[in-house]
């Protein structure tokens, strides 16, 4: 009898832990709701967190009563953020909001069916007029538009020590064999001095620079075909030669770059140990946290430029809608907002990406690289294209192809056909063709 | 015994659980078996609430996330939504196609050997120093200095470390050039056919100061200085001494400390991530950290909750043959 009694016991706690979560969930859902808003978000990093707080600034500015309640997680974009968001998701617990990538990464959540589309915000925001072609389209998901992008990131940037590149008579690079050039010449000239920075730790940034060559030898149609996996890259040439390529930059390249992170990349490029480094818009606000002047102390251009026309690799961040958001009012408000130039301005300015919406003028970034770059995709949205970063092809895929390079990089001798070999596995592995089908351009 | 007590208490906590469960169990070497006939409980309420429901959390947590992960990694969970649909060996035949798995597997079993064999080695020979006599005066600052490592987390010995083996602006490079012997400058953890091998190296040298404490615990029984003084009366030197007589008899010493190495290398996760994060490439990735990426950045849950299971089976494999076996030496 006794027994039963603790049995008994057991059970109605464990009920009443459940429903008391049930009851709660249902309170929250009623008509009368709270002016909150659960946000996730990475931006934690020096500028990063400078410009989250102009978010909150541009919603307390038209929304003066909600409640911002911030869960952010460190590590950036990466795999630590995705820990606690995912149980979360998967428990149906989803934050109001949270920040997510477009392409492959906010795709992964459409799957999962956990986000609610907006087209009726879409509408009535008029968004897909303002914003360019190829950044809506990387929100657009059977048909609907996830999410309110706020901000570009543009990837194919190569940086240049600007008083250095004076001394030696060095114009910028356009294109490799020009690159070629001007990194012999500076190995010339200061042999202490490595031409090319990079930093490896975090897998992604070897893949920028081999990036930047697909780009120069196929152009942007085959760079598209490429991650949407229409290339078999064990037998074709223009894979093969961008590889070999990458190889001959090696000698030119900062040799322990496994141990560096971007950001610790691009100060090598302050600390005058390094002479140039690729990297997306981010870099900016790098390099103003170490008191550089963007256009006088380090010059940046999009990489290549010729022989072939110039397009811009691009990613870009933005807020979405769950379902079972336990305030989709407030979310709904607070996606206006991010919609809106009151914060994509000082976000953007700040934390140095472009702005989503080409109807800015130009003239509100502070730096001319930005300036110059925005006037670019306003004249010519459609030279965008979406980036590997994370965006065209499948999360399972990237990650270990970023892995493969940075292997590659890091080999003194490497075996170009066991790599070649390595990369087409995983082009089948993870059924690229097949996830990455959604993805249209241009 | 402690060890033992475990056994002996989860026997008990079984029948507590289950009272009408039949018991096997042996009693000096005999197997007994026996049916429970009376159900009743001899607990209170209260009793069961402070002793019962804990346990039956515990066990609850532990062996049902296990259970768990067996199950997911059987499914077809590949994304972010759970998806329960059977998938048989799906995602354990695609592991062994990975080359990422055989450069994990070939890492643990680095990990696994040169982590534990040179610490107990090391750890030996310094205990045994610090017993001799002539180390006496120093023995308390020396124990002091060797133990501070084990105060610190993997995090903060994995930063250091870091910054100490950087290549280019690294403690020991700098060193070495500031001396002339800039020849001598090493790649570190950016050189990707050893890597791994420093990585062990910070293993090594956190784990060596306890385990000179748990060694040096064992060494000073007065039976053991007896042993050795009687020894060195009869003329055995102190190399012998430590072979034939006290390396013999710290056997259970020896035992706790072993198994505690062998989990710990096996579960090794935090220098991996804080050093160099799996790299160069996938050079020093093991397991634990492939586990992590392909649940939660490559969104293969049942692949990562398939790699947790190899680990276990690589657990149970060693941890359990070896304590049969070392349980059984022990008690002879």
């Amino acid at each position: 009898m006794r027994k039963i009694v603790s049995v008994l016991i057991v059970l109605s706690v464990f009920a009443a832990v459940v429903f008391a979560g049930g009851e709660q969930e249902k309170a929250t859902g009623t008509a009368a709701e709270e002016r909150k808003l659960e946000i996730f978000h990475w931006w934690i990093g020096p500028g990063e967190r400078e410009a989250a707080d102009e978010w909150f600034k541009a919603l307390h500015a038209k929304y003066p009563e909600v409640e911002v309640i911030e869960n952010p997680v460190a590590g950036g974009g990466g795999v630590s953020h995705r820990v606690v968001l995912q149980s979360r998701l998967s428990a149906g617990l989803p934050p109001d909001t949270f920040q997510a990538l477009g392409g492959a990464e906010l795709k992964a959540y459409v799957d999962g069916n956990y986000l609610l589309p907006l087209d009726d915000l879409w509408t009535e925001l008029n968004y897909r007029k303002v914003i360019p072609g190829p950044l809506a389209n990387t929100f657009m998901f059977n048909g609907h538009p996830y999410g309110i992008p706020l901000n570009m990131h543009i990837q194919n940037i190569l940086y240049y020590n600007k008083d250095l590149f004076n001394e030696l008579g060095l114009t910028e690079p356009k294109n490799f064999d020009e690159l070629m050039t001007v990194a012999a010449a500076i190995k010339e000239a200061k042999p202490d001095m490595y031409p090319l920075g990079l930093g490896t730790k975090e897998k992604w940034e070897a893949a920028f620079v081999l990036d930047l060559i697909i780009l120069g030898e196929g152009g942007p149609e085959y760079y598209v075909k490429l991650f949407k996996g229409e290339i078999d890259v064990t037998k074709d040439k223009i894979f093969r030669t961008a590889l070999e390529k990458l190889d001959k930059l090696k000698p030119y390249t900062y040799p322990y770059h496994a141990n560096l992170t971007w950001d610790q990349s691009v100060s090598l490029v302050v600390a005058g140990d390094a002479a140039m480094v690729t990297m997306g818009t981010w870099a900016i606000g790098a390099f103003l946290n170490n008191k550089w002047t963007p256009g006088e102390d380090f010059g940046a251009l999009t990489f290549p430029q010729s022989p072939k026309e110039r397009y811009l690799l691009f990613h870009a961040d933005s807020f979405i809608l769950p379902k079972n958001s336990p305030h989709p009012g407030t979310v709904m408000d607070f996606l206006r907002v991010t919609a809106s130039p009151e914060l994509q301005i000082p976000c953007d300015v700040v934390q140095g990406g472009l702005v989503a919406r080409i109807d800015i003028d130009p003239k509100v970034f502070p730096d001319p690289i930005r300036q110059e770059m925005q006037a670019y995709i306003r004249d010519n949205p459609t030279k965008l294209i979406l980036d590997q970063h994370g965006s065209i092809a499948p999360a399972s895929f990237s990650s270990e192809y970023w892995a493969a390079i940075a292997g590659f990089m890091a080999e003194d001798r490497p075996n170009i056909d066991k790599t070649l070999a390595q990369i087409g596995t995983l082009f089948t592995t993870y059924e690229v063709k097949k996830d990455a089908a959604w993805y249209v351009w241009p | 015994m402690r060890l033992s007590l475990i056994l002996t208490d989860s026997q008990e906590y079984l029948t507590f659980l289950w009272p009408c469960v039949k018991m096997h169990y042996t009693q000096n070497g005999i197997v007994v078996v026996r049916r429970k006939k009376t159900v009743r409980s001899k607990y209170t309420f209260i009793e069961f609430l402070i002793f019962k429901f804990p346990l039956m959390f515990f066990v609850g947590l532990l062996y049902g996330m296990l259970g768990w992960t067996i199950v997911v990694s059987f499914t077809n969970w590949k994304g972010t939504a759970p998806n329960y649909d059977f998938a048989g060996f799906k995602w354990y035949r695609l592991m062994i196609t990975l080359d990422r798995f055989h450069v994990d597997v070939a890492n643990n079993l680095k990990w696994l050997s040169l982590g534990v064999i040179p610490t107990v080695i090391l750890a030996l020979f310094i205990a045994y120093l610090l017993e001799l006599g002539s180390f006496r005066k120093l023995e308390s600052y020396i124990r002091t200095l060797i133990l501070y490592p084990v105060a610190m987390s993997f995090i903060v010995t994995g930063t250091i470390w870091s910054w100490m083996l950087d290549p280019d602006k690294g403690v020991f490079n700098t060193i070495l050039r500031g001396v002339g012997l800039g020849f001598l400058q090493g790649r570190f953890t950016t050189n990707p056919s050893t890597a791994t091998y420093w990585l062990i190296l910070i293993f090594v040298w956190q784990y060596l100061g306890f385990s000179v404490i748990i060694l040096q615990s064992s060494l000073r029984t007065a039976e053991l200085r007896d042993m050795t003084e009687s020894a060195l009366i009869d003329g055995a030197s102190r190399l012998r001494i430590l072979l034939q007589i006290i390396i013999p008899n710290i056997r259970s010493g020896l035992l706790i400390l072993i198994a505690l190495l062998l989990i710990s290398t096996l579960k090794v996760f935090d220098i991996v991530y804080i050093v160099t994060f799996g790299g160069p490439g996938t050079a020093t990735d093991v397991l634990a950290f492939y586990m992590l990426l392909a649940t939660f950045q490559q969104h293969l849950v049942s692949l990562g909750a398939g790699i947790g299971v190899v680990i276990f089976l690589i657990a149970a494999s060693i941890v359990i043959p070896y304590t049969i076996y070392a349980f059984k030496k022990w008690f002879d």
